[in-house]
């Protein structure tokens, strides 16, 4: 077996096994899950009332909840992969790499024969592994809940749709987990490993999409991504950092995956974009040298 | 070359300003149990870094099982087991789940049944699904023995092996290591301080003092060459303490 899928393995092993990660992971799912049935206790409540009135003669209206789209009970979940998810998977990214500095185990990885770049890629695939399990459980009991509420299983439209937003989220936490893995090789104290992404994810979430919408400063937390004002500083200043916020691409993206009604328009560049990140984060994590991989803490 | 496990070759490692291995050459025959010895500081785990490849020298080369540190490191990698001083391990995966790793790193495709072979070598049968964080030190060290020899490599380095370890777990890695020279004909390079221990285990020894070698011999001549000295500590300091040529 080769360094790469060894090294996936091995990764896989230590998430299974570490208690931090157990801890993330529940709550992760446990919020994913929650905000379909959130959206199913707001529709069971909304339908109650709307019928009750309905009985009492008092509206002709149709229920507020004819015609939504299924998928809106999972748009909730677009910001708990954007909160949740992400520091879940910085601390996983952070936790692959700093654990060989930390117990002086690389010495034993790196006088085998091992590449530094295999060793690493056989990492990332492992967390990407990690990632793709969590939200694949996640997702699937969202998609349960989510035809629970609909009366019927969600149709193969809807369901690719499901699988599409499974599919970006995966790209933007993985993403993540590049920058905790980045941190894990180049910091030299284990606090500043987990500090400095935590900064950097702070700064991508909420600093860049607040100087090109400071104009709707409330909508950061919102899953809907604000529209920038139009025309003067704030248009030219969001023209320049909205490509780097990689949150608001990803909010973007998601929210015209799962066809909320309030974003128009192709999620293909913002897409492109979070792909382009995954992409330069791999690139700068496998090029890491070995020297750096092997280098102790100053704890 | 050929009947040499290890030759160096002015072999030299600075950082900045600092040398820390100053042209070492030396030679370690095939089948021998060489001892590295020198004060704290001295450059002997500079020298193991450098040979286990861990390290690239800033200047010269060696050769370790016939493949260069600085031309040929995979072959190197793949012809050493190493045992680093205060070895860790993952301790939240159990004894066979970090020998399997490595193991596999190592190369080996189905290392299950090796792996139970080494266990048994070394006396851990029964402890192979114990979490090695419950493990003691002595077993520790023993572990990382069975880690540097899965994958039968013809060089082993030991880094301080018996650093830690009470007179037990000192008789104990002694008996191991002498076992795996004789029984399995790995040729042994140990970096060590206690000198009683190079007495009872090594053929060879080196001395090193502020990064250059001052002394090289087998065990056996060097004890010979000095008729008045009753000890190998005595000789140490002497030998230590004269000038460089």
């Amino acid at each position: 077996m080769n360094t790469f899928l060894v090294s996936a393995r091995h990764e896989m092993l230590n998430t299974r096994r570490a208690r931090t990660a157990h801890l993330l992971l529940i709550v992760f799912i446990g919020m994913v899950i929650a905000s379909s049935v959130i959206g199913w206790v707001t529709n069971q409540t909304v339908t109650g009332v709307y019928e009750k009135v309905v009985a009492d003669g008092l509206t002709t209206a149709p229920n507020p909840f004819t015609g939504v789209s299924p998928l809106y009970y999972a748009g909730n979940a677009v910001i708990y992969v954007l909160l949740i998810g992400s520091l879940m998977a910085i601390v996983l990214g952070v936790q692959a790499t700093l654990r060989d500095r930390k117990a002086a185990t690389v010495d034993l990885v790196m006088s085998r024969p091992v590449g530094s770049a295999a060793r690493l890629l056989g990492q990332l695939a492992g967390l990407g592994v990690v990632l793709a399990a969590v939200i694949g459980i996640s997702f699937s009991v969202s998609w349960i809940i989510i035809s629970i509420i609909n009366g019927a299983p969600l149709g193969w439209a809807d369901t690719g749709r499901v699988v599409a937003f499974g599919l970006v989220s995966w790209v933007l936490l993985t993403t993540f987990a590049l920058l905790g893995m980045l941190t894990g090789l180049r910091s030299k104290q284990e606090t500043t490993a987990l500090l400095v992404p935590f900064v950097i994810w702070s700064a991508v979430a909420f600093v860049l999409p607040q100087i090109g919408t400071a104009a709707r400063p409330v909508s950061l937390l919102n899953p809907v991504p604000a529209g920038s004002s139009t025309g003067g500083y704030f248009d030219v200043v969001s023209t320049i950092t909205g490509p780097l916020s990689l949150t608001e691409q990803f909010k973007r993206a998601s929210s015209i995956i799962l066809q909320d009604t309030n974003v128009t328009g192709d999620a293909t560049s913002s897409i492109l974009i979070l792909l382009a990140f995954l992409a330069v984060m791999t690139v700068v994590v496998v090029a890491t040298p070995r020297h750096r991989m092997r280098s102790g803490l100053h704890e | 070359m050929t009947n040499l496990a290890i030759a160096t070759d002015k072999l030299s490692k600075s950082y900045g300003s600092k040398v820390a291995l100053d042209a070492l050459s030396l030679d370690v025959a095939t089948g021998e149990i060489f001892g590295l010895l020198g004060h704290n500081g001295a450059g002997k785990t500079t020298t193991v870094n450098l040979l286990t490849t861990l390290l690239e020298p800033t200047q010269g080369d060696a050769e370790v099982a016939g493949h260069s540190v600085t031309g040929d490191a995979m072959g190197v990698r793949r012809s050493i087991g190493y045992l680093p001083e205060n070895v860790q391990f993952y301790d939240h995966l159990t004894l066979t789940e970090n020998l399997r790793f490595f193991a596999q790193l190592s190369g080996l495709r189905r290392p299950d049944q090796r792996i139970r072979d080494v266990l048994h070598i070394l006396d851990f049968d029964g402890h192979d699904r114990q979490r090695l964080g419950t493990f003691s030190k002595g077993m520790r060290q023993r572990v990382g023995i069975a880690q540097a020899i899965l994958h039968a490599p013809s060089v082993l380095f030991l880094d301080e092996p018996t650093s830690g370890l009470d007179p037990e777990g000192v008789r104990t890695l002694r008996e191991t290591i002498v076992r795996l020279n004789s029984e399995f004909g790995m040729t042994i390079f140990m970096n060590t301080h206690l000198l009683s221990e190079v007495t009872k285990t090594c053929t060879s020894i080196g001395i090193l003092r502020g990064g250059t070698l001052v002394h090289q011999d087998t065990l056996a001549r060097t004890l010979a060459a000095f008729p008045g000295e009753d000890s190998l500590e005595a000789i140490y300091f002497q030998l230590e303490s004269e000038p460089v040529s």
